[in-house]
């Protein structure tokens, strides 16, 4: 062992580590980047909003298009990169055994990454698809479907491979991620781009799906890291583990449910809506229980639990908010508005972003067996990006609620409604170039970190069973 | 949950439960509506839009306008749709069985356009729609790749904008809209959903005490029960 990582815990660097360095680096790395283009897109869009004519004579750029492409460099590029660096690492270091298939692996990767940048250029030429979540043109899906599948190879090799007899948490969120976004993705494609159905039914298909890809593959990606960091870093089992499946399972069955949540009132028959709404409130449930398993990263202190913490509080918060909003009383003020966007972006950068800034700033140091090149970046990317959330989720909040109450007064004309979201709109600005600036800090870091120093000579150490530090359960 | 291919079946079966309720019982439920025919006026509802409109919403779709705009109006009793002119009648799932991918939209940053062509008091024409997409607003971006900037050779285009001031081009060129700016326009102009079928009409109040306001609370859509 070389030396201490940053955060104080002890640096465990085993087999594990070494044999998936280069793969998992590569799908860390390429996530940050995208993360970077899809904060310079989110700093478009959002300038285009108080000043409509910002960007818009370049048709790559114009805001209906500049909206999809921010989407998708976040989704697929950020969130699943990193996403599913953090499975496999996780299922291999739970397995027990060095990580299988890298070479499946890293061409995945590539390819993975190759679709979603011409799915980029696809969508800034006018091919989006138009559904939530589901932007990337016809064209490259079955491409990003086969290379998803090359990544998962490794998944696939390290949970059937594992050599410890029980199962922890970590693990099965982990694998319901890389089990369910391939059918839900290519399930999503055929009733909406290849044998599509008609009308509205299209609106419910694209709602199952847009709740689907959130509930059962991004959250579940960042709470495998979570479920993994907490007890690691803490030192202590999870709290109220018990608890644990029965949250799992209520995600698992009840998340895509919640598919109706934007079409209250709309053009589909009520239960649609009903059901989202019935399905919100059931979530609930699997909110708290992650919130009381995770509690022990609440003021536990460290680099990875300081962004866990957040990102545990958010992703109860936005449960909250999204089963309020649910209800139709409170959905007449709140559909259409920036409410939706605060609840959307409070999800993505609060809840998903920051437990995956979590897990990779206790993750790189052990696959690279060397500490973060500076604490300091560090600690700035820490108050930037939480500054920045917080800025941007109230900003869009108040705003929404204001924008929702002038919508409906009939007289409020839509110019006065833009006067008044001036402001709340100048500070989404701000608090994009703040997330921005956060998340150059952490690509420079990243790469020096990753690439640049001493000697890369590695002690590889016998694999330390986990059993103690995972959960009260065998 | 030592058992792993039984998570993993476990797991299988949530997703297609969720997949069958949802997406199937949908598609079982509204995937196959028919046009209403109406025998007064001897016509079926939606008609077909016309080539250049079909067409014109794929220019709608690909430049993202879904991003500020929805094409979905509220029953009149839930928001103010109605009072804004947006429609007199909810929208439903019959409105769009012609459309090969519905707008519906999430964001309301601009109005609802669902019936742009029939809105009352006026609406607008294609000039007007041709001109906003040249030059924009304080509230809407221009979308001046929409258009291509010529020296008039002969007589003046019948496509050339009329545009004045500092829009204006120099003498002797003209703004003339391609063929996707006209298709997106037809496609604008196309949006009316004036006819009023069974299933979008409020339930009957009930006679005594019904002051309104309580009907058809919690049915954004009946589904039609045959002619009423």
């Amino acid at each position: 062992m070389i030396n201490a990582p940053t955060n104080g815990a002890s640096a465990e660097v085993t087999a594990v580590d070494t044999t998936a360095r280069w793969p998992l680096l590569f799908l860390i790395g390429s996530g940050i980047v995208w993360l970077l283009v899809s904060g310079v897109l989110a700093l478009i869009t959002s300038i285009q909003l108080h000043s409509p004519q910002f960007m818009a004579d370049c048709s790559w750029l114009t805001h209906g298009r500049a909206v999809a492409e921010r989407e998708t460099a976040f989704v697929y590029g950020w969130a699943a990169n990193a996403g599913i660096a953090i499975a496999l690492w996780v299922l291999a270091r739970l397995g027990g055994s060095p990580l299988r298939g890298t070479n499946w692996l890293f061409i995945g990767t590539l390819f993975w990454n190759l679709g979603v940048a011409i799915g980029l250029v696809g969508i800034a030429t006018g091919d989006m698809t138009t559904f939530a979540f589901l932007q990337l043109p016809a064209y490259v899906q079955p491409l990003m479907l086969f290379s998803y599948g090359a990544m998962a190879v490794a998944g696939v090799l390290a949970w059937s491979g594992r050599r410890a007899d029980g199962t922890y948490a970590a693990q099965w969120y982990a694998v319901a991620a890389l089990f369910l976004f391939p059918w839900l993705f290519s399930a999503a494609q055929v009733v909406l781009l290849w044998a599509p159905v008609r009308g509205t039914v299209q609106a419910v298909a694209a709602g199952w799906f847009a709740q689907g890809a959130w509930t059962l593959w991004l959250a579940p990606l960042a709470l495998a890291g979570a479920y993994y960091v907490v007890p690691k870093v803490s030192g202590r089992a999870l709290r109220s583990y018990d608890f644990a499946s029965l949250g799992f399972w209520t995600l698992i069955t009840v998340g895509a449910w919640s598919g109706g949540r934007h079409l209250i009132g709309g053009p589909v028959p009520a239960w649609v809506a009903t059901m989202a709404v019935a399905s919100c409130s059931l979530l609930v449930g699997h909110y708290l229980i992650v919130f009381l398993n995770l509690r022990g990263a609440v003021g536990a202190g460290g680099t990875a639990l300081n962004f866990i913490t957040f990102g545990l509080v958010a992703y109860t918060l936005g449960g909250l908010l999204d089963s309020i909003t649910a209800f139709r009383e409170i959905a007449l003020q709140t559909q259409f508005t920036l409410v939706s966007s605060a609840q959307q972006e409070l999800a993505l950068h609060g809840a998903l972003s920051m437990m995956l800034f979590g897990t990779i700033y206790y993750m790189v140091p052990r696959l690279t067996d060397r500490p973060w090149a500076s604490a300091g970046f560090i600690g700035a990317h820490r108050w930037l990006a939480t500054g920045g959330v917080l800025l941007l989720v109230l900003a869009l909040a108040i705003g929404g609620w204001m924008q929702g109450a002038d919508l409906l007064a009939p007289k409020t004309s839509f110019a006065a409604i833009h006067g008044h979201l001036k402001l709340p709109l100048l500070a989404v600005t701000a608090a994009y170039g703040l997330l921005l600036a956060g998340n150059i800090l952490l690509l420079v870091n990243f790469l020096r970190s990753a690439c640049v120093g001493g000697s890369t000579t590695v002690t590889v150490t016998p694999f330390r069973q986990p059993l103690n530090m995972e959960a009260t359960a065998p | 949950m030592k058992n792993g291919p039984l998570f993993l079946i476990g797991l299988f079966i949530a997703l297609v439960l969720s997949w069958a309720g949802l997406v199937l019982g949908s598609h079982v439920q509204f995937g196959a509506l028919t046009p209403y025919y109406d025998d007064t006026e001897g016509a079926s509802f939606p008609s077909r839009s016309s080539g250049i409109a079909a067409r014109g919403q794929f220019v709608y779709a690909d430049l993202g306008c879904a991003a500020c705009h929805t094409q979905q109006v509220r029953r009149p009793d839930f928001g103010s749709d109605q009072a804004r002119g947006w429609g007199e009648r909810q929208s439903v799932a019959r409105d769009y069985i012609f459309q090969s991918r519905p707008q519906l939209g999430a964001s309301r940053l601009g109005p609802d356009l669902t019936n742009l062509a029939g809105r009352k008091p006026s609406a607008p024409d294609a000039e007007d729609l041709m001109k906003l997409l040249y030059a924009g607003s304080g509230l809407h971006p221009a979308y001046k790749f929409l258009f291509d900037e010529r020296e008039i050779v002969g007589q003046r285009s019948d496509k050339a904008l009329t545009l004045s001031g500092k829009l204006a081009p120099p003498a002797g060129r003209e703004i003339v809209a391609t063929e996707r700016a006209q298709s997106l326009v037809a496609y604008l102009l196309s949006l009316n959903n004036g006819y009023d079928y069974p299933e979008s009409r409020p339930l009957p109040k009930p006679a005594a005490g019904g002051h309104g306001g309580t009907t058809a609370k919690h049915g954004e859509t009946k589904m039609p029960e045959g002619k009423k």
